[in-house]
């Protein structure tokens, strides 16, 4: 006891000081607090600041209209399910909609019919179109032509939006800028205003964007964002994607004459991705490329040139999802472990459909009673597969995965001609219109002669064999009506029988709104069809 | 800086440890002291406990108070009667004894997560995220226990399980090291807390290093989880159940899609005989052995706790293994200053189930599902086979503790402690391709919460007289937390033998540690990171006048990193007021033996858990959807973009905070025999951040804004009784807690009085867990009887269809016509514990409750909405195994037509709304203590405990609730039938203290 008395001055004197060290080492400084930086996000502080970023920003307004169109498999059960070749086994949804029962209470039908989605491909891609400028001034890398052609993308971007809208819901709220950080309350616009806008919108961005990115195109040479043209064809769109979206806009308006003009200009500059620049040239594709993932020409299984319009999901990037792609809905046994599809052809409409014996694509060889699988598999059973698309992890054509890698394909070569050819017989161009539809079946296996009685109606027969599945069975139909205008009864609601020409002015061709969006804005009203 | 914090802890601790050496000799040994013994096995009187530790030694008898930080907190657990009960976790412990403390266990999987709730939700309740920001903090030894951080379910699919080992994290503590349980609802004790206790507090302390020869005590258990009883099904009760749906409304094409596994009545797979139960539920041993040392002197001393624990449940072969280590020492290397510090340390590893539902969660990969698992036991066994070559391990890893100086310098005590907490989880997961249709499955999580505190305070006790003292503190504290996640999942291995991603190690090949190199699994990677800094400084004053009034107030300055720059300093007020009213009243008076009068208020920043709100305006990679949300870019590269989907956060956010105000009063009578206490809370909870739905056409779906506030207002009672006292003969002692709790939205943001968020809508005015439903009125029979033109959102109504009221008389059934009713919380809550002595023996039973929650039915809901959910083939198309079962109170409910649009048997009407209040005898425990017989004391071993227990948990429950149990109602409000029963138990266990 002594010893410690003893020592105990000095012990104290030691150790008082020890013990404030520690508290003093508590750091009173507030840097603590204000100097912690989030690694989760980018910040007002952080973004539009880079090459990357503009990179970063633009492409995330194609990934958000991907989203967008692929979501719940909604680009097929729009395009594909109405008044079209499918029938549906068991989901009560996809029966709803193949009846036309749009309204009906399911949650993939109140998820597709929610335009959020799209409107937030639109905001971006105006942020993008307001904000990017600002990285010219803050980083000498981003030239004022890298900025110009990013720009024109987006607004190729929000106007290919407004239109893939109009067409599900007719007139929609038109916003041209990002009103960022407040929250406007808009009422639809009328879809002519609204198709005015993105026509405006495609012609002007159609002048600055190249035909190709990355490559020796004269518009915009060398490397684009450090890459060259076979990593970009396929992903963005190029003047070919504008004048395609503009020739599709014009046609949906019955403006057949700028359809035929603006197609004339894509298929006049096929030669701009033809064996250009090391990429895989742009061609119609045979069938090995259409249902066989053929690796230099399928615009299903990879990127490519091919795949004028449309969104790619690459299983090396990581892409593969289960839903999302045409293949959840179609494949079952032998292509992937699943008992039965979702949905499938039936045989009787396969047989309407695919009348032509030496199709290549469907055709039952009448000697040996063999028939080509191609489209489809086991059509002597009550539900053969549609097995037309199949990217099955990462490009198989059968596999376990049920992963897929398929690409949202809204045109290729094949289907641009068939426009072309469509707007030119309606024009009564009808040679002209002939030789673009045989262009366009030229690989199929068979051609169509001057005689042919009605040559739209062939036109429309051969979109509905060669485009099956890719999403245009039901704007295929209101064109084909449009022009047609027959009177017979097109569809009936609470008994009464209309003619397709009472059904669309009833607004029968549009799409209800999901209630979430009404109820998110009391501006916008219901479609009256379906009030 | 963890480091340096990190190493200058160490260096401290162990010059401590070398001083220690030097005193350890002079230390005085004291004899046992009796009364000292009896204390420690009854720990319930908290209050006294300073007393009885500051016999000699005021240095350490000083320090043990700083630890018992909360001397005047009545609601403690009854460690005594709670020991014998083999709980695994502390929410189980605490359920039902702690007054307004509201317990969910929704599963009886060992281990898994639970939920506490301090007097009533302060936010909302429709997610996980949501749950794990209404959890209270929970002090070990003063150690605020770091959680889980929700962050990890934005890259989820479904929430049912966070990514991860999702282990209970409370689980790491053993009841038989605690010495005390606490809830802290007092609003100035909360505000002294800070924000970490916006939502309340539970505060434990375990048995900590004292002065004494030597204590060690033994304790261990072993028992049985008993399988339930089950009414098997096979084929032909499901067909049965189907029949009068099809032979009311099926047509030729519905019978044509007739359940491909129910269509051949020879097939024995769905036909044989249904007794899946036979291996599905077991009894299981469920043990625990622990050993406490405690020893030392007054100016050193120690305490050492190690335990083994294997907590099983009935169902589908699932347990946990718990291992538990705890260090204490304290030290009085002067009389003026005192170190003491603890560890503690677990590992808990954890056996899931191996339910499909949470199987194709975690895969986020549903293979065709149309024939489910069949109920026959010698089939299943084919299936459980396959799941042997899974590999699921989880491992959580904790470590935390504190090291706590104090100095008393005359009357200035300076104290400064370092508080950590670490903990690891991981989780190696592998399913054959036998289980996923050919495709077999691997994914690896490792993820961290890391909590680092520093501590320092200073008081001075300022004696104006006899009559007034003045007690000054004042204190700052920094608190650094990081949440770090790595997650990478991937399908497709080579083979069933391959279990891990082989990546090419040759830097000089194209596919040099390429992840998505052929022939390997297909990999996707996630990786986040959270940052969360705490600063804090506070003062407060406590007056006294005499032993008659105390008045106390509190001032503190909070930063968090979380908030917005411009608002993320905070100062919060508190006060507190005690009246001793007997002393005042009533000195004379017989029956008081003491009353109090006490009133606080005070308030507490409450922190955001996610750093997203302090960025303001910020841009993130969300490029998915609904059914793939985690699509990391386009064309190969990352993109970056506004948060569409999850939702806008501009400037503008504040920090939420909650208000509190307490009135106490307090009393006891009847020299003792009698105390109560009751208390009147008001809760508000303001600034609170909601996503307000803005105009779809924004792009965005909601707009994250301040002003959401939640009211909470209850009264508390507690009673604590002994009903019969008799030395030699029956001793009866009851306790009851009760709680009676309102909660109501007082406003929401822009003045909103409603708000639609998902299925739930928030009314102002009502209960934030109010479902918001269609009242159904029975069926339209023909189509005669359905009002003309009546649509439901747009569908013509049928015979067949329900009738759905039309409140607002518009002939359309659609969201206006929806009500909000009923409460996913309870509006009572509480227990009642009884122990009754006789001799040495004793009995303990102890009842819990909670009255006036609603649970929506959604297992019958999809049962009779069998058509749309065998269609869909999505994660509600799952049938486990376990639905082959039927259960006596099980309901029926009218025969829609199943194929309507409209979807007859959706969950949101109050057809499957239901009562799902409960009352249950949560254990029993009847016991002998052989330390007191003759034959011990005669012996002179030292045995001053031997006690022989039987304890038996969840025997019975009265409720009306027609699922299995009201208790395995999901956090959300929805029984959805998929957790694991809560076993029956029976344990035989002993305590021995020498």
């Amino acid at each position: 006891m002594n010893y410690i008395i003893n020592k105990r001055n000095s012990l104290y004197k030691i150790s008082f000081a020890v013990f404030v060290l520690l508290i003093g080492l508590g750091n009173f400084s507030c840097k603590k607090i204000d100097d912690v930086q989030s690694t989760r996000l980018a910040t007002e502080e952080t973004n539009w600041k880079t090459l990357e970023d503009a990179k970063a920003n633009l492409l995330s307004v194609y990934g958000l209209l991907r989203s967008a169109t692929v979501a719940d498999n909604a680009h097929w059960l729009m395009g594909d399910l109405r008044q079209g070749d499918f029938t549906i086994t068991n989901r009560a949804d996809l029966k709803a909609i193949v009846n036309g029962q749009l309204n009906a209470s399911y949650p993939v039908i109140n998820r597709i019919t929610n335009w959020r989605p799209y409107y937030a491909a639109i905001n971006a891609a105006s942020l993008f179109i307001e904000r990017s400028k600002e990285i010219q001034a803050l980083d000498p890398r981003y030239t004022k032509i890298n900025n110009d052609v990013d720009v024109a993308q987006a607004r190729m971007l929000r106007a290919f939006a407004y239109f893939y809208m109009s067409r599900i819901w007719g007139d929609v709220p038109l916003l041209t800028s990002s009103h960022d950080g407040e929250f406007v309350k808009l009422g639809r616009t009328s879809q002519q205003k609204v198709l005015a806008f993105a026509t405006n919108e495609l012609l002007a961005a159609a002048k600055v964007v190249p035909f190709r990115y990355g490559g020796t195109d004269p518009i915009m040479p060398g490397l684009y964002y450090g890459a060259n043209w076979p990593s970009w064809n396929g992903i963005v769109f190029t003047r070919l994607s504008a004048y395609i979206i503009l020739a599709h806009i014009a046609a949906w308006q019955g403006n057949y004459i700028d359809a035929a003009n603006y197609s004339k200009f894509v298929l006049d500059n096929q030669s701009t991705q033809y064996f250009v620049d090391g990429a895989n040239p742009l061609d119609y594709i045979d069938m090995n490329a259409l249902t066989e993932n053929q690796n230099n020409y399928s615009p299903f299984a990879y990127k490519r040139a091919n795949l004028m319009v449309g969104f790619p999901f690459e299983a090396g990037n990581g892409l593969s999802t289960a839903n999302g792609h045409i293949e959840q809905l179609t494949l079952a046994y032998p292509f992937i472990p699943k008992t039965r599809p979702e949905m499938f052809v039936s045989k009787d409409t396969i047989i309407k459909a695919f009348t032509v014996p030496s199709d290549l694509r469907f055709s039952i060889n009448p000697q040996t009673g063999l028939y080509r699988t191609n489209y489809f598999y086991g059509v002597e059973s009550e539900q053969p597969i549609f097995n037309k698309i199949k990217v099955i992890y990462p490009s198989n054509t059968s596999g376990n995965v049920t992963l897929f890698s398929s690409s949202m394909v809204f045109s290729r070569m094949e289907e641009i001609t068939l426009l072309r050819a469509e707007a030119l017989a309606v024009l009564g161009q009808k040679d002209d219109a002939l030789n673009a539809l045989n262009r366009a079946c030229a690989l199929r296996g068979f051609s169509f002669t001057t005689a042919t009685p009605d040559l739209v109606a062939a036109i429309f027969q051969e979109r509905r064999r060669e485009l099956m599945a890719e999403g245009w069975r039901w704007y295929d139909i209101v064109r084909y009506n449009r022009i047609k205008n027959p009177q017979t009864v097109f569809a009936t609601k609470g008994g009464k029988s209309m003619t397709f020409k009472e059904f669309e002015a009833a607004g029968g061709i549009y799409w209800p709104v999901s209630q979430d969006v009404i109820n998110a804005n009391s501006l916008i009203t219901q479609n009256p069809y379906w009030q | 800086m963890v480091k340096i914090y990190t190493s200058i802890c160490f260096a401290l601790f162990l010059s401590v440890f070398g001083s220690q050496t030097l005193h350890a000799n002079t230390v005085v040994v004291k004899g046992a002291n009796s009364m000292y013994f009896a204390f420690q096995q009854d720990t319930t009187k908290a209050k006294k406990e300073p007393v009885t530790f500051s016999v000699k030694t005021d240095t350490i008898g000083q320090m043990i108070k700083a630890l018992q930080k909360f001397k005047t907190v009545r609601d403690t657990i009854n460690i005594r009667s709670a020991t014998p009960v083999p709980n695994l976790s502390l929410q189980q412990v605490i359920k039902g004894n702690l007054a307004g403390v509201y317990v969910q266990e929704p599963n009886g999987e060992p281990g898994t997560e639970q939920s506490i709730i301090v007097q009533g939700a302060s936010g909302l309740l429709f997610t996980k995220k949501d749950m794990y920001a209404l959890q209270p903090a929970v002090y070990l030894n003063g150690v605020p226990l770091v959680a889980d951080n929700p962050f990890a379910f934005d890259v989820q699919k479904y929430d049912y399980n966070r990514i991860g080992p999702a282990t209970n994290l409370l689980s790491q503590i053993s009841i038989d090291n605690i010495q005390s349980i606490s809830v802290i609802k007092d609003p100035f004790e909360l505000a002294k807390l800070g924000p970490n206790a916006a939502n309340g507090a539970i505060y434990v302390t375990t048995k900590n290093a004292r002065a004494g020869l030597r204590d060690i005590s033994l304790n261990s258990y072993f028992g049985f989880v008993t399988p339930p009883a089950v009414n098997t099904v096979n084929g032909v009760y499901e067909n049965n159940f189907r029949k009068p749906f099809y032979q009311k409304y099926a047509t030729a094409e519905n019978y044509a899609n007739y359940a491909s596994y129910l269509r051949d009545s020879t097939n024995t797979a769905y036909y044989g005989p249904s007794n899946w139960n036979d291996i599905y539920y077991k009894t299981t041993p469920t043990f625990s052995a622990d050993l406490g040392i405690t020893g030392g002197g007054d100016r050193a001393n120690f305490r050492f706790f190690g335990s083994g624990t294997k907590n099983a449940g009935n169902a589908d072969d699932t347990n946990i293994n718990k291992y538990n280590l705890f260090f204490g020492i304290n030290m009085a290397p002067f009389k003026w200053f005192t170190v003491s510090s603890s560890v503690n340390a677990a590992r808990l590893d954890r056996t899931r189930n191996r339910s499909l539902r949470d199987r194709f969660a975690e895969t986020r990969y549903i293979p065709d599902l149309s024939s489910p698992l069949s109920p026959n036991a010698s089939i299943y066994e084919g299936f459980l086979q396959e799941n042997a070559k899974n590999v699921d391990n989880n491992r959580n890893t904790i470590l935390n503790g504190n090291l706590t100086l104090s100095a008393k310098i005359n009357k200035i005590t300076i104290s400064s402690s370092l508080i950590f907490d670490y903990n690891e989880g991981v989780r190696d997961y592998f399913t054959p391709s036998t289980l996923m249709d050919g495709v077999s499955y691997v994914s690896n999580y490792f993820g961290y919460s890391q909590r680092l505190m520093l501590n320092n305070s200073a008081s001075y006790k300022y004696e104006i007289n006899k009559k007034h003292t003045i007690d000054f503190e004042i204190g700052q504290s920094f608190q650094g937390d990081t949440y770090k996640y790595n997650y990478a999942r991937a399908y497709n291995g080579p083979n069933d033998y391959v279990k891990l991603n082989l990546v090419d190690g040759n830097s000089g090949n194209d596919d040099y540690l390429n992840t998505l190199a052929a022939g390997g699994f297909y990999v996707f990677r996630y990786i986040d990171k959270e940052k969360n800094n705490l600063m804090s400084f506070y003062g407060s004053a406590k007056y006294s006048y005499k032993n008659l009034l105390d008045l106390s107030a509190l001032v503190r300055r909070d930063g968090s990193s979380n908030g917005q720059p411009d608002s993320r300093w905070v100062t919060t007020p508190a006060f507190s007021a005690t009246f001793n009213l007997k002393e005042q009243f009533l000195k004379n008076n017989t029956l008081f033996n003491s009353l109090h009068l006490s009133a606080g208020w005070g308030r507490n920043l409450r922190i955001f858990l996610d750093d997203r709100y302090a960025a303001g305006p910020q841009y993130r990679s969300e490029n998915g959807w609904f059914e793939e949300p985690t699509i990391p870019g386009y064309g190969g590269r990352l993109g970056i973009n506004r948060p569409y989907g999850s939702g806008f956060i501009g400037y503008g956010i504040k920090l939420p905070y909650a208000d509190r105000t307490n009135i106490t009063l307090d009393a006891s009578f009847l020299n003792s025999r009698l105390n109560a206490a009751i208390t009147a809370y008001n809760r508000d909870n303001k600034n609170q951040v909601i996503g307000v739905p803005v105009p779809f056409e924004t792009g965005y779906s909601l707009n994250y804004q301040t002003g959401m506030d939640i009211n909470n207002k209850g009264l508390e009672l507690m009673l604590n009784g002994v009903v019969i006292r008799n030395t030699k003969g029956l001793n009866w002692n009851t306790t009851v807690n009760f709680n009676c709790n309102r909660n109501k939205l007082t406003a929401l943001p822009n003045g909103l009085t409603e708000l639609i968020s998902g299925d739930d809508k928030l009314v102002v005015g009502k209960p934030v867990g109010s479902f918001w439903l269609y009242s159904n009125n029975g069926i339209y029979n023909t189509n005669a009887e359905v009002p003309a033109g009546r649509t439901f959102n747009g569908i013509p109504l049928k015979a067949g269809d329900p009738n759905w009221v039309d409140y607002n008389g518009d002939n359309r059934i659609d969201n206006k016509d929806k009500v909000s009713t009923g409460d996913r919380l309870p509006k009572f809550v509480g227990g009642w514990n009884n122990t009754l002595a006789y001799k040495n023996f004793d009995l303990n039973f102890n009842f819990i409750f909670a009255l006036g929650q609603k649970a929506i039915n959604q297992y019958e809901a999809t049962r009779y909405g069998f058509i749309n959910r065998e269609a869909g083939n999505d994660i509600n198309s799952v049938k486990e195994v376990s639905s082959w079962q039927v259960f006596d109170n099980e309901k029926t409910y009218p025969i829609y037509n199943p194929w309507s649009d409209v979807d007859a048997y959706r969950v949101d009407q109050d057809l499957f709304l239901e009562n799902a209040s409960y009352v249950k005898l949560r254990s029993v425990t009847l016991g002998y203590d052989f330390g007191k017989t003759s034959l011990f004391r005669r012996s002179g071993t030292g045995v001053r405990r031997a006690y022989l227990y039987a304890t038996a948990m969840n025997l019975f429950t009265i409720t009306k609730f027609t699922g299995i149990d009201p208790e395995l109602v999901n956090y959300n409000g929805y029984y959805d039938g998929a957790n694991l029963t809560i076993p029956r138990t029976f344990v035989l266990g002993f305590k021995l203290d020498l």
